[in-house]
């Protein structure tokens, strides 16, 4: 079983609208990998250089938070990542 | 001790069996900084008054736009050019005489803000920038005072209670600069982290019930849905790293 992707309402659009997209890998980044091979437009949603995410993407493994290194947490099947954006405003 | 007048303003509060006139009196003898007149600022003050806060510090250095009161409800449209925190003061005197509103236009940088923050048991931050909020961040955990954090933008936003040295701050989650922006916004959605602020103050302060430390809690308006978040301490935070 793959790991689930929940994908943030902003990125959607490069998602054809799912919310929640199946990818496989071993870790954290390698999922990310397999979703961006699925879907290329969130490559430049999420990612600011190779290997390197916007600084306003938050990633979450299971419900907690995956920061710091969060590209090298590895995964099991059944696990969930959240892709979240930062808020700023007030 | 509480006036006949208290006893019966907060009457129904003080029916509540966590708080009881015992807690009253320690919202009365308790002290807050609010961070920001805006969006999440007017509905943190709005209730933290009404409960009988007995002193809010409200520190803002903005002035009243027409385009601030699709959701900075403390201002209305006769308010437009006056400077925020007197608007607010103005209406929230009105709301409860019986508690102290000191009103201070400024705007917080590292020079001012031990000084803005001297003599409180809490600081909320009601902030539209990280900056600022970073700011406010450093300096509470300096003086080992809690720090309710909330942020929004259109339809979502998030809070998380921070008590210094003990669970993770602003700061743990931090993954480099984020460049400002005129951000999207809807009023219901600072009403509803505003209104979340304020009860984790109010619980703070009594001591009852189960704050949000070290859990992020993010709602999203579109979906009705809140999403809890495990957020632990960053031993490599520059901020909290250091305190034991």
């Amino acid at each position: 079983m793959p790991v689930k992707v929940h994908i943030h309402l902003t990125h959607r659009r490069f998602t054809d609208g799912k919310e929640v997209v199946e990818a496989e890998g071993q870790t954290v980044g390698e999922c990310l990998n397999h979703l961006i091979q699925q879907f290329p437009g969130m490559e430049k949603a999420i990612f600011a250089k190779k290997d390197k995410l916007h600084n306003i993407v938050e990633v979450y493994l299971n419900h907690a938070s995956a920061h710091p290194n969060e590209l090298a947490k590895p995964v099991k099947d059944g696990d969930e990542i959240h892709l979240i954006l930062m808020l700023a405003g007030g | 001790m509480l006036t006949p007048d208290e006893r019966e303003r907060y009457d129904r509060q003080i029916l509540i069996e966590q708080i009881g006139p015992e807690g009253q009196e320690k919202l009365k003898r308790s002290r807050v900084v609010i961070a920001g007149a805006g969006g999440l600022g007017s509905p943190i003050a709005i209730y933290l008054t009404a409960a009988g806060v007995g002193m809010i510090r409200l520190i803002d250095h903005d002035r009243v736009s027409l385009s601030n009161l699709n959701r900075q409800i403390l201002h209305w449209e006769g308010d437009i050019g006056k400077k925020k925190v007197q608007s607010a003061a103005t209406k929230l005197r009105n709301l409860n005489p019986g508690i102290k509103i000191e009103a201070i236009d400024e705007t917080i940088t590292e020079a001012n803000v031990s000084h803005l923050l001297e003599g409180c048991d809490a600081i909320v931050d009601a902030m539209d920038n990280l900056s600022t909020r970073y700011i406010l961040n450093r300096c509470a955990i300096e003086k080992n005072i809690p720090f309710f954090h909330g942020a929004i933008r259109g339809f979502e936003g998030r809070a998380m209670t921070i008590l210094p040295g003990k669970t993770a701050c602003l700061r743990c989650m931090y993954r480099g600069s984020v460049p400002e922006e005129k951000f999207p916004v809807i009023g219901v959605t600072p009403a509803v982290i505003g209104c979340i602020q304020a009860t984790e103050v109010i619980k703070y302060l009594l001591g009852i019930g189960q704050l949000l430390t070290n859990r992020l809690l993010m709602y999203d308006g579109l979906e009705a849905l809140f999403t809890e978040f495990a957020v632990n301490r960053n031993p490599e935070c520059d901020h909290c790293g250091q305190i034991k």
